[in-house]
């Protein structure tokens, strides 16, 4: 079964005074099972940000509907939104959004403190996601005090303590240099190995390749999709590479 | 020519578009030269000159010029090194954008100039308006009369300006510092510098701790009115530096020990304001300290003044006890003889019969007195006094006494009782000290057996107020008691001991009456008493309603200068309020948005800001009450040296001064909160 059903998305923006529409997404329809790892190409001015941000009930879709897990996220009452994030979605942003007031470990345990989870419970959860991130040493350093890459080992940790229905990273790598990128990266197909459904926002292509699955979208629509299948990472970078090209060049669909 | 306009045209733009922060800055800018002029005013104005005891006045908020004028300097400095914070941005983009930064101090001179411009134009028409009021409102404080017409002081406008030009261009040479040895980078970046963890430094945090314990140890332990006078601003020092450091590294110490309680810390509404906590202490700890210390200096100030006006009456009557008071000092001890006295009865009563008076409820006696140190474990006292230092603290507590020695007919006459004394003995009464010796021996005098101790005794008006301890000793005859020291001379020269007679008495006669006719009373009376006839060696006279005035205009200067100066107080203490809760607004607006999309619902979020807002924004007003509260034992005593001896007044004082300042603060409170709310919830700028 889906954990995500997205049917029909449709977003217009308008100007201030409603004089210029700007179709930001045409007519998205796509499914994520459980357990899969999907990344979502663009360039800039593609509509990946606009899909993101209605995905993660930041935004929502003119027309069209969200499923996350048989509900329907867009019927959600605005006051309880940030507690429905909070408890089925994880986060990972580009530039880690990580708060500088708190510890990593604080940073970590925030939307478990949020939800009223006891101190030994959060403890309990934490030891083993952050040896398997690497970062026990660090857990009470600050944010100020750590590489990037650390950093974002530490969002990530952050979302998928609350053990979420579905992770959203947006550009993930974009701050990183590569070798973070490279960690972090095989640090999500780990994650999504122990069967946690992830989808990712990216123009990079290394980072698509790691994906199962890679949808491709360009002027606010789904406008092709590779599936990796026995592919090694590498013949699929290839592929994603090849892609891309193609719609740079302005080809048809393959 | 379009090149010359650039600069002005950016600084008032600058101006324009920073209204948030520039407007209070302006306001407070005009408020200070307001008032500065207001109370220079005072001191040229010819009509309060012309008030009764203006002379007075003008001494007493003279002295008010010069504090002022320093406050407005240290404070405006701050005010506009918080504004460059803020601008530093900006310049440093200018900067990229190709302006040197010889052009960037054209633009900073033109900003200052501006400020300075519309401050002082506004701020000395403000003062000019409003000295007229603050004139009535001192007139009503002294109880004096004066004139409706309006007066502009030239002088006053020209010592205004010259101060505040002058602070303007030490504002203007430090904002050219800042620009001026920093690249455009660090420009830009300087806004988002300082975001370390912060460390509770225990050391400071503690030292914090012992030194307002220190100091309030010596508020509450101090029974000395002088050494109270002279350790108060010692404590008063200690206070404020150990506030700082209480606000600076205390409360991260405190914080961080909050954090390590961890089921404590972990709840959803402790965990995200005590973490913000320890940054803003970090931050704002000096803010917060000095709004505290300012609140607290506003609040001795306007109710020790308060006090003292409000029990003017009081210490009036108290230093008066009855309407018109004589002192005689006597050539010699044949000068008290009985029949010099009467003469001095007869002549009083003759002289105010005049008027309309007789002389009722009279105190009257002969004494003898001298100054000296009583060792109290010995029982000698030794009357070479020599100069006294006030300082000298030790000297102070090693048992300073006047010693007034009463013959036994005289106490037995005043109190109608029938003691007897043998020679060599005598009974004693003490006013502010204690004596438990059974025998007290002068070191050229006699030597005395105390008998017994009295219960009361009642002293002339000036040892009744006199901040020094005093002994009488009632002995069967003063001039033996008093023995060689009779042909001493003190340190000055003069002669050790005097022999003296009073004569105090109400009159029967009116208030108005009395006030009328004392000069008239003493000028007739005076004549008849002259020096060197019937013993007297000098002779003075004090009136009641005569000195009313001069009581008044003292207390009440001072009570004017509390208010203009607690005014200023409060109003720097709430433009700091101002700037921190709009600093802090902008510091936080990232830290929330982030809050929300990790999934903080905003309804969590108010409640977050709601409660540091609250424990912090109240910290400074808790600290000042704490210390209002023990200042209060030494105020008290201080306030003895101008005898207000009437606490309870000075405690209700106290209190109405902290409620009504504690509502003005929540006032601001609120207002403040919304540009806090309104910034960190993105809303547009200068649209609340």
């Amino acid at each position: 079964m889906s954990i995500l059903e997205v049917s029909g998305i449709r977003k217009v923006y308008s100007s201030r005074f409603g004089g210029n529409f700007v179709e930001a997404l045409k007519n998205v329809s796509f499914q994520v099972e459980r357990g899969e790892f999907v990344a979502i190409m663009g360039e800039s001015g593609s509509g990946k940000t606009t899909l993101l941000n209605i995905l993660a009930a930041l935004d929502k879709p003119t027309a069209g509907k969200v499923l996350l897990d048989g509900m329907d996220i867009s019927k959600i009452r605005d006051s309880a939104l940030a507690q429905f994030r909070r408890d089925n979605l994880g986060f990972v942003f580009q530039d880690f959004n990580l708060l500088d007031t708190f510890t990593l470990e604080d940073n970590i345990y925030l939307p478990l403190v949020l939800s009223g989870t006891p101190y030994t419970e959060m403890q309990n959860r934490l030891r083993p996601i952050a040896t398997k991130l690497g970062i026990p040493g660090l857990m009470k350093k600050y944010p100020y005090e750590v590489s990037g890459g650390q950093k974002q080992r530490a969002a990530v940790a952050r979302a998928i303590i609350t053990n979420p229905k579905l992770i959203l990273a947006d550009e993930p790598t974009g701050a990183l240099d590569s070798r973070s990128s490279d960690e972090l990266l095989k640090l999500f197909s780990e994650v999504n190995g122990q069967g946690q459904t992830v989808l990712m926002v990216t123009h990079s292509v290394r980072a698509a390749s790691v994906a199962g699955r890679v949808m491709f979208i360009r002027d606010g629509e789904i406008f092709h999709q590779l599936y990796r299948g026995a592919d090694t990472f590498d013949s699929f970078y290839q592929k994603i590479a090849d892609t891309l090209t193609l719609i740079a060049t302005g080809g048809e669909r393959a | 020519m379009k090149n010359l306009n650039l600069y002005p045209r950016l600084a008032l733009d600058g101006i324009r578009k920073n209204r948030r922060l520039y407007l209070p800055y302006i306001l407070t800018c005009s408020g200070m030269a307001a008032m500065f002029y207001i109370i220079n005013y005072f001191q040229y104005s010819s009509a309060v000159k012309n008030m009764n005891g203006g002379d007075t006045i003008q001494a007493t908020i003279g002295m008010g010029i010069v504090v002022l004028a320093l406050f407005s300097a240290i404070f405006l400095f701050y005010t506009n090194s918080f504004l460059i914070r803020r601008r530093k941005k900006e310049f440093g983009l200018y900067n990229i954008l190709g302006m040197g930064k010889r052009n960037l101090s054209v633009v900073i001179a033109c900003e200052t100039a501006a400020v300075a411009a519309i401050s002082l134009v506004s701020g000395l028409l403000a003062g000019i308006l409003l000295s007229k009021l603050a004139e009535y409102g001192l007139a009503y404080i002294l109880g004096a009369e004066t004139n409706y017409s309006f007066e502009v002081s030239p002088e006053s406008i020209l010592s205004t300006l010259k101060v505040f030009l002058l602070i303007f261009l030490l504002i203007m040479l430090n904002s050219l510092r800042q620009v001026w040895f920093s690249t455009a980078a660090s420009l830009i970046k300087s806004e988002s510098v300082g975001e370390k963890p912060p460390k509770a430094n225990w050391a400071f945090g503690l030292l914090g701790i012992a030194l307002l314990a220190g100091a309030y140890y010596i508020a509450v332990t101090i029974t000395d009115p002088i050494v109270a006078m002279v350790t108060f601003f010692g404590a008063v020092a200690m206070v404020i530096v150990g506030t700082y450091l209480m606000m600076i590294s205390g409360s991260v110490m405190f914080c961080r020990i909050l954090q390590k309680l961890k089921r404590y810390y972990y709840k959803p509404n402790h965990f995200v304001s005590v973490s913000s906590m320890v940054y803003r202490m970090k931050r704002n700890g000096a803010g917060l300290a000095s709004i505290c210390i300012l609140a607290t200096m506003a609040l001795v100030m306007i109710s020790s003044t308060a006090s003292l006006y409000f029990g003017a009456e009081d210490s009036l009557m108290q230093r008066y006890p009855r309407e018109y008071n004589m002192e005689f000092i006597m050539e010699d001890f044949g000068g008290i003889a009985d029949e010099n006295v009467e003469k001095i009865r007869d002549t009083v009563g003759v002289s105010l019969a005049q008027f309309g008076g007789t002389p009722e409820n009279i105190l009257e006696y002969r004494y003898a007195t001298v100054a000296g140190f009583l060792d109290k474990s010995a029982g000698t006292v030794e009357t070479n006094v020599g100069y006294f230092n006030p300082y000298d603290t030790a000297a102070l507590d090693s048992g300073l006494f006047s010693f007034y020695f009463v013959p036994l007919s005289d106490y037995n006459r005043m109190y109608g009782t029938r003691e007897t004394l043998n020679p060599g003995e005598a009974m004693m009464y003490i006013l502010r000290g204690s004596y438990g010796g059974s025998e007290i021996s002068f070191n050229r005098g006699e030597t005395l057996k105390i008998k017994k101790t009295l219960q009361t005794f009642e002293l002339p008006g000036d040892g009744i107020v006199s901040i020094v301890s005093s002994m009488v000793l009632v002995v069967p005859d003063v001039e033996a008691a008093v023995g060689a020291l009779a042909g001493e001379a003190d340190f000055n020269g003069d002669r050790m001991v005097n022999p003296t007679f009073i004569y105090n008495f109400d009159t029967g006669l009116s208030e108005d009456e009395q006030a009328k006719y004392s000069a008239a009373f003493w000028e007739s009376f005076r004549e008849k008493m002259a020096p060197g006839e019937n013993g007297v060696k000098t002779r003075e006279f004090e009136g009641r309603e005569r000195d009313r005035r001069d009581f008044y205009s003292l207390y009440g200067g001072l009570f004017f200068l509390g208010i203009i100066l607690s005014l200023v107080f409060i109003f720097a203490a709430v433009l700091i309020i101002y700037y921190k809760q709009i600093s802090e607004g902008y510091e936080d607006r990232s830290r929330f948005e982030i809050m929300q999309k990790v999934g903080m619902t905003s309804k969590e979020i108010r409640k977050s800001i709601n409660s540091q807002l609250l424990t912090v924004f109240f910290l400074p007003l808790i600290f000042a009450a704490m210390h209002l509260a023990f200042a209060f034992p030494i105020i008290r005593k201080i306030l003895l040296l101008f005898s207000l001896s009437n606490y309870i007044l000075f405690a209700a004082v106290t209190v109405i001064c902290f409620v009504s300042f504690a509502a003005l603060y929540t006032l601001v409170y609120k207002i403040t909160s919304n540009a806090y709310y309104n910034i960190v919830s993105g809303a547009k700028e200068g649209s609340s």
